[in-house]
């Protein structure tokens, strides 16, 4: 009798909470922000104001101290409302983890404490321009000075990276030394030497900001360096094994989205003289919306759960979560046009913003193929 | 100082409602906090943060109602009192049992919502001041404290009026009272510590409902279709069509 679907009634609530509030504040707003390509700072506001933002940092340091499962929670109200937000609160989630993983207390003090102080936010600086699924290829240098780094390189594609206090940075001491040679370190944005380039042209998640950053001999103390020298690629890693969980939870929020308009508008829609949901070739593709949201969904609380629990099983069910989750939604989000007709394909109805927007699901944070190494290597693990 | 909020837990209304043999059946559907007493909780959280004092939500319902009054602690008030009858139980009667309540509280302001979502009534804020012998203001719309009195602006059906009002009194809320906040998730995590202390209705003498209902009916909305024929004589047509606009539509 141990397995238990239930959420507890705190939970219950934070998900009401979360999807009153993307019903009303974040759902009305997400076409204008997906056109403007601008940054939904009173969003970011709002949320800190309700309590959702960067909801893992710890007691200790002033935070609630939650887990995925909350996150999950949230992810997928957010992501039914518009995946491009979501992932700014999601992104400095993922810029907070490595400190919950490596940090000291002092760190996390240091960091994390003044994210609970006023909206504000953390982000994580890993791929280059020359290297994305082959993260140990950095080339960021960092170099030992005395009681500082100093840090030269470029970073591609990392969301919040302007907006966010800091950024952690993977960067390499050696690089010969591969995977060894990786230091990870925070680097605030007020130091010298720190500049961004926003990128533009995004097909979705527009309303989420991306970034490059150019670090031009940018000085560190040594006290911001997460772990020990040579650690900071694991350090990436156990973060990832982590935070893909949340990018599966918009997914789901995303999928349901998909249906929810699907249904609605198959009821309006007549063709032939009857609703176009009288016709089995529409039914069949909301079942097939239906059984993907749903297992995607279970999969996606049973990852969050395990790694809740600390049961290294997370690291390939996290990777399942991610992969499956975002290739359920992107085909809902297909179907949704189909599903539409010609509709469909315009921005008047919401979902060819679905699509757009979670095309990206399947590529960062661990772009799909790169989940099934991760899956398969798991599998091979047990037997090698 | 003290106030209290009256709250009703009721479905949301983008929920589905199904009706089973006559009768409304709430299975599936989301419950939440009355969206008129969400301005009344609201009211009396604004009043304890400008003057201090405590507030203390207060209602009659069914066990579940603890739902509702969490997400009220939520926002901010500080304790709850639940009278528990389950089905369905007539606002007077509840204005009997919710009176004996708020003598034993004896707050200096009651706030309620001015209708509720569920069962359209209007009488419950009216019938408890009727209770307490208190005065009331119903559809509220501004209020504020002065020297043992309140002000407050009363919605009327083509303008408003301001009164002054001796307390203890009870006020009913209206759209434009205040802008309700949302719970917050660290809120939530606090709620669960605060005090709901639980009354059996039956021990402040609720033995029924004064008023029993029977069948209840979901209202169908059909559109007339009227149409005019316009091919013989446009001008008389359109006449006719302005007419209707006029006197039948109301929409010009």
């Amino acid at each position: 009798m141990a397995l238990d679907f239930s959420l507890t009634d705190e939970q219950k609530q934070l998900q009401q909470l979360a999807r009153r509030f993307a019903r009303e504040q974040v759902a009305p707003r997400a076409a204008e922000y997906d056109q403007n390509e601008k940054v939904p700072w009173e969003l970011v506001e709002q949320l800190y104001e309700i309590g959702l933002l960067n909801i893992s940092v710890p007691e200790e340091a002033g935070g609630l101290g939650l887990g995925l499962v909350e996150e999950v929670i949230i992810g997928e109200e957010l992501g039914w409302a518009d995946m491009g937000f979501y992932t700014i609160p999601m992104a400095s989630e993922l810029g907070i983890t490595p400190i919950l993983i490596a940090g000291t207390e002092e760190q996390k003090k240091r960091f994390l404490g003044p994210l609970t102080e006023r909206p504000s936010l953390a982000a994580f600086a890993l791929s280059e321009p020359g290297n994305g699924s082959d993260a140990a290829a950095l080339r960021t240098r960092i170099v030992r000075e005395g009681d500082e780094y100093v840090i030269t390189g470029t970073k591609m594609w990392i969301s919040n990276a302007k907006e966010a206090d800091f950024n952690v940075v993977f960067a390499t001491f050696d690089p010969s030394l591969r995977h060894k040679g990786v230091i990870a370190i925070v680097v605030e944005n007020d130091r010298e030497g720190v500049s961004f380039n926003k990128i533009h042209g995004k097909m979705g998640q527009r309303a989420a900001p991306t970034y490059e950053i150019v670090y031009d001999g940018v000085r560190v103390p040594v006290e911001n360096r997460l772990g020990e020298e040579g650690e900071g690629f694991k350090i990436a890693m156990l973060t990832l094994d982590k935070t893909r969980i949340p990018v599966a939870a918009g997914s789901v929020g995303v999928a349901r989205r998909a249906l929810d308009e699907s249904a609605r508008y198959a009821l309006e829609r007549e063709a032939f003289g009857r609703p176009i949901a009288d016709f089995q070739a529409i039914q069949f593709k909301l079942a097939e919306m239906k059984i993907g949201l749903e297992t995607a969904r279970m999969y996606t609380y049973y990852a969050a759960w395990l790694a809740d629990r600390g049961d290294p099983e997370h690291i390939s069910a996290s990777a399942i979560a991610k992969a499956y989750a975002s290739e359920v939604a992107f085909e809902a989000a297909n179907q949704a046009i189909q599903i539409h007709g010609g509709y469909g394909y315009v921005n008047d109805f919401p979902v060819e913003k679905l699509l757009r927007d979670v095309k990206l699901n399947q590529i960062y944070e661990g772009t799909n193929e790169i989940q099934r190494v991760i899956i398969a290597r798991n599998i091979l693990k047990a037997l090698r | 100082m003290k106030y209290v909020a009256i709250i009703r837990q009721v479905p949301d209304g983008e929920s589905k409602i199904k009706v089973d043999g006559g009768r409304v059946n709430l299975e599936g559907a989301t419950l939440i906090l009355d969206q008129m007493d969400e301005y009344a909780v609201e009211q009396i959280i604004r009043l304890k943060e400008a003057h201090g004092g405590e507030a203390v939500v207060v209602a009659f319902g069914p066990e579940r109602t603890e739902e509702a009054m969490r997400t009220a602690l939520a926002m901010g008030a500080d304790r709850g009192v639940l009278v528990t009858a389950e089905g369905y139980v007539d606002p007077v009667t509840q204005a009997g049992a919710l009176a004996k309540v708020l003598a034993e509280e004896a707050p200096d302001v009651v706030f309620t919502g001015g209708q509720q979502a569920d069962w359209d009534s209007q009488a419950l804020g009216a019938a408890v001041a009727e209770a307490l012998g208190w005065p009331s203001v119903t559809w509220t719309t501004a209020f504020e404290l002065e020297d043992g009195h309140a002000k407050a602006t009363h919605d009327l059906d083509e303008g408003a009026e301001v009164v002054r009002v001796a307390l203890p009194a009870v006020f009913t809320t209206q759209q434009g009272l205040n802008e309700p906040r949302y719970p917050t998730l660290p809120g939530i995590m606090k709620a669960k510590k605060k005090e709901i202390k639980k009354i059996d209705a039956a021990e402040l003498g609720v033995s029924g409902s004064k008023v029993e209902i029977l069948e209840q009916t979901i209202m169908e909305l059909e559109r007339k279709g009227k149409i005019i024929d316009g091919t013989k004589d446009p001008a008389a047509a359109a006449a006719e069509l302005i007419k209707l606009l006029h006197e039948e539509a109301k929409v010009l």
